[in-house]
């Protein structure tokens, strides 16, 4: 213990440099020599280095809170009240923007997605279109149907009921006419009537379902054979050539004027062509003639989704269609010569052709 | 420019804290600890929480300038805020559990290892001040009296009622010696 505490107040005493200078170079000997007098002079010294570490820390520690005591707190309480509220305000405004960011970007994806969306439904809806246009096939062939018009209530016809009416016109001075099959599908018995109100009976000689067309021959004695006016144009015609047609609508036969719109027919047909000419129910079979009075087309049907636009079955397939029926039914000399009609006016070719139009009807 | 001239003047401040000058930590102090009350306040902490995180930044701070290899390279408000900031979610994250304080707009520098750095060396202190609480009078004050007030041994045996200078002396050993048994238990388990 005595040891110890001599040890002690030695090595303070050599730590504080109050040893002679001979004490301290013994004593540098003896911390050299025995590392345990070493270890404690090193512990010594971490002592009271902690020590005056905390003798710092203590100051400083009352200093503070001296300092912190002099501290104006109300006024510092209000003017971090006010900075609080201030930063929240900016947190809000913060917020806000964030929000209205938000909103912007939902805005912005909602219009780019409506904006595809749209464009998407648009290219649907031309394929739509196109259903439709199929779906308006069907309308055509319905309406196609109406197009035979409804003559039920017509004073000449039969009793039966169910009649349907089209046109037709001769393509043979012998008494052969064409319509369309359509007019006379399902037929019971079939009528012709020309402008003149002479009516004979009529029969399907000859048919054809890829071209909707029919070949009826008046079956009646009382026929006068006459020669045709107009001629048959087989070649394909140009674009925009004008165009008319006669036929009956009406019981009355009805003229009408138009010009080839397109070379192919309801969605993309190419055995027909599109025409834009005023064509009501029973036009159907009417033949369509250029302005030399040739016969280019054969009135089918109309669009019913649009109005102006009808269909015209073009003539090669006509002529392929008498080409191909049997030699005992139809003389071709019939096409050979020239239209008669070149040349005329409209009002003299229509009265020349009305003649050989005729009025279909049709029981069943 | 204003920022690098900040930054001279909060150095100077810091010289100031070092050499244990008053008013320097007057200045340090009263200019600081609004914002790191305000800090405090907006994240669930009361003013005392403030004061006691705020004063631990201080010791850091002081702790640094007087090892002197310090360089302040942000403004002392930053420093402080920043300290302060990593503090307190310590603090809250050792009571709730993960907590995460939201950005601020204050600039901040990563504190984390200036606190984990003072931490480790905290540990020492913390150990030395529980040896000397656990002292006992009259060997704290007279330990205290001689070491940290630089007390001369004949006013410390006056004050105490020593006979001499010589018993003051060897009391004083003898509270060293314990001090230092205290100590160094503490000291070398921990390490």
């Amino acid at each position: 213990m005595k040891e110890d505490m001599f040890l002690i107040s030695e090595i303070e005493r050599y730590l504080e440099g109050e040893m002679t200078v001979q004490e301290k170079a013994a004593f540098d000997e003896l911390r050299r020599t025995n590392p345990q007098i070493n270890r404690q002079v090193e512990e010594h010294q971490l002592l009271i280095q902690e020590l005056d570490h905390l003798g710092k820390r203590k100051d400083l520690q009352a200093q503070m809170d001296r300092i912190h005591q002099q501290l104006d707190m109300p006024a510092i309480r209000t003017t971090v009240q006010e900075a609080t509220q201030a930063s929240k305000r900016a947190r809000i405004r913060r917020r806000t923007i964030a929000n209205l960011a938000a909103a912007a970007c939902i805005a912005l994806v909602t219009s780019i997605s409506t904006i595809a969306i749209i464009q998407n439904s648009s290219r649907n809806k031309s394929t739509a279109q196109y259903e439709d246009v199929r779906r308006v096939l069907n309308n055509i062939q319905r309406s196609q149907n109406a197009l035979i018009n409804d003559i039920k209530d017509k004073n000449k016809a039969p009793l039966n009921p169910g009649t349907y009416g089209g046109t037709g016109f001769a393509v043979s001075g012998n008494g052969y006419i064409v319509t369309n099959l359509h007019v006379v599908a399902g037929a019971d018995s079939i009528y012709v009537q020309n402008t003149k109100g002479d009516a004979y009976k009529a029969v399907s000689v000859f048919e054809d379902i890829s071209s909707d067309l029919a070949v009826l021959k008046i079956a009646d004695s009382t026929f006068k054979s006459q020669p045709l006016p107009y001629a048959l144009k087989p070649q394909s015609i140009t674009l925009g050539e004008e165009v008319f047609t006669m036929g009956y609508p009406r019981d009355e036969i009805v003229y009408g004027k138009g010009y080839i719109s397109a070379k192919t027919g309801f969605n993309g047909d190419t055995t027909a062509y599109q025409v834009s000419i005023p064509v009501n129910p029973g036009n159907s079979g009417g033949p369509l003639l250029d302005a030399k009075g040739d016969i280019v087309g054969i009135i089918t049907g109309k669009q019913t989704t649009s109005d102006g636009i009808a269909f015209a079955v073009k003539s090669a397939h006509l002529k392929r269609l008498l080409d191909e029926m049997p030699k005992d039914k139809q003389s071709k000399k019939e096409w050979a010569h020239k239209s008669k009609l070149e040349g005329m006016n409209r009002v003299d070719q229509i009265k020349k052709v009305e003649e050989f139009v005729y009025l279909v009807k049709v029981y069943n | 420019m204003k920022q690098i001239q900040d930054i001279a003047k909060d150095r100077d401040l810091l010289l100031g804290l070092a050499k244990s000058d008053g008013k320097s930590l007057e200045i340090i102090y009263s200019d600081n600890f609004p914002v790191v009350l305000r800090m405090i306040l907006q994240h669930n902490g009361t003013e005392d929480d403030a004061k006691d995180v705020f004063q631990e930044a201080i010791i850091i701070l002081y702790e640094k300038a007087c090892k002197g290899d310090f360089t302040l390279t942000s403004r002392l408000k930053t420093f402080l805020y920043s300290v302060c900031r990593h503090l307190w979610l310590k603090k809250l994250q050792s009571n709730h559990g993960l907590y995460a304080l939201p950005t601020e707009l204050e600039e901040i520098i990563p504190a984390e290892d200036i606190v984990d750095d003072h931490e480790a060396k905290d540990e020492q202190f913390r150990i030395m001040e529980k040896a000397m609480d656990s002292l006992g009078q009259p060997c704290k004050t007279i330990l205290e009296d001689y070491y940290l007030h630089k007390h001369s041994m004949q006013e410390i045996a006056d004050k105490f009622g020593y006979t001499s200078s010589e018993n003051a002396k060897n009391q004083k050993y003898k509270c060293l010696m314990r001090l230092k048994k205290m100590f160094f238990d503490k000291y070398n388990t921990s390490l």
